[in-house]
C-alpha cells in the first residue's frame, strides 16, 4: 500500500510484514524494514515505539481513502495512494471533469444565512453561491469552476456539516 | 449609589465569565451564571455558585436576552449585573433596564454608552475636547451610493464600519468602488447579524498604522486613570490576535503623552468604570483617536500582568461608588506581557471556523503563564457562539524573556478534536519582524507570515510522517484482527441458532 500525507509531496510505501508474539511488528515504511514494538492497542489510540522512540497515535477519523491522525499531538492526514487517484488528480488538474466537481462542498460547518445564487443561471468561479454563519462569522461560499448552478441543495436557515454538498454547477 | 455589592449575574459564558466568577470568589460575593441548551456542560455553569438556563442555543433566545436576563438576575437575588463582553456589554437598552429595575451594571451608564456606541456623535464630542481623531469622513451612509461617492472623494482604499459595531465585526476594506459595492452588503448583513443594526460609515484607511490602545478606568467621583497602553497592531481582518504591553514604539514620555489625551477623552464623555481609548498610530508617530471600547475588553489580562492590578475587582468597586484607590504616579509598569488568543479556526484554510468536541487538551502553564479558558477535556466548541477558546498570556520581566515563555507554552498547548490558530503563533514567535517589534496592521501580509507558517508546518509533518503510516499499519492490522475475531464468533453463533 502506498500512503500520501497531506502536504508533502512524497509518497511512502507501508506494509506489514509480520505480527510475533511479543507485541511486535515488522512494518516496512520508506523502503526500510523497522520493528515496532507495541506498548498499548486500541481501536482508536495506540502507542508504539518506532527506531528506539515513542510515539502515540490518535485515530481522530478513518475512512476508506483518507485517515486523519494525532501523531504526538501534531495531527497529519494520511492518504492510501493508488495510481488511480494519481491518474484522478492529473486529470482534475489538467481541467478534465471528474464526478465530484460538480458538487460545491462546505468547508465548515455552520448555518445558511444566505443564498446568493439564483438557479439555472451563469455563473463564474469565484461567484458567492451562499453565505454561511458560524462563531459570528459570515463566510461567502464561492463557485469552485464557471458554469450553472443546476441545483442547491440547502435551504436558507438550514445547518450544514462540514463536507456537505450545498449546490451542484454543471 | 454607594450600596455593596453581594451577589452578581455573570451575564455572559465562556472564558470571560470565569474570570469574573473568580474576581467573585475573591471578594466574597456569590456568583450566578445564565446559559442557554449549548452550554450545559460549560464549566462556567459549574463554577458559578448557583446557574440557570436561560433558553434556547441562539444568542438572540439566550445571551442576547435582555428581558429574560434581568427577570432572571431579579429572581436569584442578584444586585448587580456584570456583562463581560461582547453579547449585551455594549448596549445601552440593557444597561439602561438594569438601572430602572435597580440593578448595578457593571459597567458605564447609558447615557455614557450611549455617546461611545456612536462613533459619529463620539468623534464630535472628541473634536470638540481636542482630541485628535482620523481624518476622513463624517456621518452615517444610508445607502451604497452615498458611500461610493464618499469614498471617492476621501480616496481608496477606503474603510467600512458598522456604527454600533466593535471588535472589529462588520469592518470591511474596499480598494475599489466595484469592491466596496461588493463588500457594503456582507458589511451590513455582518453588522445586523451581530448587533441587530446596520449603520455603516466610510473611513479612510491609514496605510501601516499600528493599533495601539489605552486602559482607562474612572469612578463615579469623576477620578480618571490610565493603565498604560497596549499594543494590538497584530490583527487579521482587523480582529485582534495578539496583545502585548509595553508597546515597542511608546517610551515613557508617550506613554504620558497619550495617556493624557486618553484621559482626556473619558472626561469627555462622563465616562463610568473600566474602558479602552483606542488609537492609530502612524508611522510619523502621530497618535489619532478612533473610539472608547466601553466594555472590560478580551486582552484585559495584558493590563493586569504588567500592573499588578486586578481590572474586575476594580470594576465591581467603581460600580459599588468606591474611589479608585491609587493615584496616576503610584502606578508603574512592570516587566512585559504578550497575549495570543486561540481561536477555534483553522489558519491553513482561511481561518474557517472550526467546531466540536474537544476529547482532550493540555493546558500550559510554569512561571509566568496564565491562560484564560473554557477549555477542559470533553468539553464541547460551539458554532453558535465566538470562536476564542483560550487566552493564553505570558510575562517576563523583558519581552524577550516574554516571547520565549509564549513560544514554549505554545509548544506544550494541545487541542485535540479541532483546528485552532496555535501554529500561527508559533511562527510569530520567531519571525524577526516580530522579535525586532516591526508591527503594523498589515503584519501578516506584509512579512508573508501564513506562508512562513505553512512552511514550518510541512517540516514538522515530515518528521512525524514515518510513525503516521506506522499507525494507519497498525490500525489496519487491528481493524483487521478483530473483524477476523467478529467472523469466527458470528460464525459459531449462527450455528448455534440453526441447530434445532
Amino acid at each position: 500500500m502506498q500512503f500520501k500525507i497531506d502536504d508533502l509531496p512524497e509518497i511512502l510505501d507501508g506494509e506489514v510484514l509480520r505480527t510475533a508474539e511479543n507485541n511486535s511488528v515488522l512494518v516496512k515504511i520508506g523502503g526500510k524494514q523497522h520493528v515496532l514494538r507495541l506498548l498499548k492497542s486500541g481501536t482508536d489510540e495506540f502507542e508504539f515505539m518506532l527506531d528506539n522512540s515513542f510515539h502515540s497515535a490518535k485515530i481522530l477519523q478513518s475512512g476508506t481513502s483518507e485517515v486523519r491522525v494525532m501523531i504526538d499531538g501534531q495531527p497529519l492526514v494520511v492518504r492510501k495512494h493508488s495510481k488511480l487517484t494519481e491518474v484522478l488528480e492529473k486529470t482534475s488538474a489538467m481541467g478534465g471533469v471528474g464526478a465530484g466537481d460538480r458538487n460545491l462542498i462546505s468547508q465548515i460547518p455552520g448555518r445558511v444565512v444566505n443564498i446568493s445564487a439564483k438557479l439555472g443561471t451563469a455563473l463564474k468561479k469565484g461567484d458567492v453561491i451562499v453565505v454561511l454563519e458560524s462563531m459570528k462569522m459570515q463566510v461567502a461560499v464561492k463557485a469552485h469552476k464557471d458554469g450553472n448552478l443546476k441545483e442547491i441543495k440547502v435551504k436558507q436557515g438550514a445547518s450544514v456539516a462540514r463536507n456537505d454538498i450545498l449546490a451542484i454547477i454543471e | 449609589m454607594s450600596k455593596k455589592i453581594t451577589c452578581i449575574l455573570i451575564a455572559n459564558r465562556g472564558e470571560i465569565a470565569l474570570r469574573i466568577i473568580r474576581a467573585c470568589r475573591d471578594l466574597g460575593i456569590k456568583s450566578i451564571a445564565i446559559y442557554s441548551d449549548e452550554d450545559v456542560r460549560a464549566v462556567h455553569v459549574k463554577r458559578a455558585d448557583e446557574a440557570y438556563h436561560i433558553g434556547s442555543a441562539a444568542p438572540a433566545q439566550s445571551y442576547l436576552n435582555m428581558t429574560k436576563i434581568v427577570e432572571t438576575a431579579k429572581t436569584a437575588g442578584a444586585d448587580a449585573i456584570h456583562p463581560g463582553y461582547g453579547f449585551l456589554s455594549e448596549n445601552e437598552n440593557f444597561s439602561e433596564s438594569c438601572e430602572k429595575n435597580g440593578i448595578i451594571f457593571i459597567g458605564p451608564t447609558s447615557k455614557a454608552m450611549e455617546l461611545t456606541g456612536d462613533k459619529m456623535k463620539c468623534k464630535a464630542v472628541m473634536k470638540k475636547a481636542k482630541v485628535p481623531t482620523v481624518p476622513g469622513s463624517d456621518g452615517i451612509v444610508e445607502d451604497v451610493e452615498e458611500a461610493a461617492g464618499i469614498a471617492g472623494e476621501a480616496g481608496y482604499p477606503v474603510l467600512l464600519k458598522s456604527a454600533f459595531g466593535g471588535g472589529g465585526r462588520g469592518i470591511r476594506l474596499a480598494s475599489d468602488e466595484k469592491q466596496l459595492r461588493q463588500e457594503f452588503e456582507m458589511a451590513s448583513a455582518e453588522s445586523r447579524a451581530a448587533f441587530g443594526k446596520a449603520a455603516l460609515f466610510v473611513e479612510k484607511y491609514l496605510e501601516r498604522i499600528r493599533h495601539i490602545e489605552f486602559q482607562l478606568i474612572r469612578d463615579s467621583h469623576g477620578n480618571s486613570r490610565h493603565l498604560f497602553e497596549r499594543e494590538c497592531s497584530i490583527q487579521r481582518r482587523h480582529q485582534k490576535l495578539i496583545e502585548m504591553s509595553p508597546s515597542p514604539v511608546v517610551d515613557q514620555k508617550t506613554r504620558e503623552r497619550v495617556g493624557e489625551i486618553a484621559v482626556r477623552a473619558v472626561d469627555a464623555v462622563d465616562y463610568l468604570n473600566a474602558g479602552t481609548a483606542e488609537f492609530l498610530r502612524d508611522p510619523q508617530g502621530n497618535f489619532y483617536f478612533i473610539e472608547i471600547n466601553s466594555r472590560l475588553q478580551v486582552e484585559h489580562p495584558v493590563t493586569e500582568l504588567v500592573t499588578g492590578l486586578d481590572l474586575v475587582k476594580l470594576q465591581i468597586g467603581m460600580a459599588q461608588g468606591e474611589e479608585i484607590p491609587f493615584k496616576q504616579q503610584d502606578l508603574k509598569m512592570n516587566g512585559c506581557a504578550i497575549e495570543c488568543r486561540i481561536n477555534a479556526e483553522d489558519p491553513f484554510y482561511e481561518f474557517a471556523p472550526s467546531t466540536g468536541i474537544v476529547p482532550n487538551c493540555n493546558i500550559p502553564y510554569g512561571p509566568g503563564i496564565r491562560v484564560d479558558t473554557y477549555l477542559y477535556p470533553g468539553c464541547n466548541v460551539s458554532g453558535y457562539y465566538d470562536s476564542l477558546v483560550a487566552k493564553l498570556l505570558a510575562w517576563g520581566s523583558t519581552f524577550d524573556e516574554a516571547r520565549i515563555r509564549m513560544k514554549n507554552a505554545l509548544h506544550e498547548f494541545m487541542i485535540e478534536g479541532i483546528n485552532t490558530t496555535i501554529p500561527l503563533y508559533k511562527t510569530i514567535m520567531d519571525d524577526p519582524n516580530f522579535i525586532h517589534g516591526e508591527l503594523s496592521t498589515d503584519y501578516l501580509e506584509r512579512f508573508k507570515i501564513l506562508d512562513k507558517m505553512t512552511d514550518n508546518a510541512k517540516e514538522s509533518a515530515k518528521k512525524s510522517a514515518k510513525a503516521a503510516v506506522a499507525a494507519v499499519l497498525l490500525r489496519s492490522e487491528f481493524v483487521r484482527k478483530t473483524a477476523a475475531i467478529q467472523e469466527s464468533s458470528a460464525g459459531r453463533s449462527k450455528w448455534k441458532m440453526t441447530r434445532p
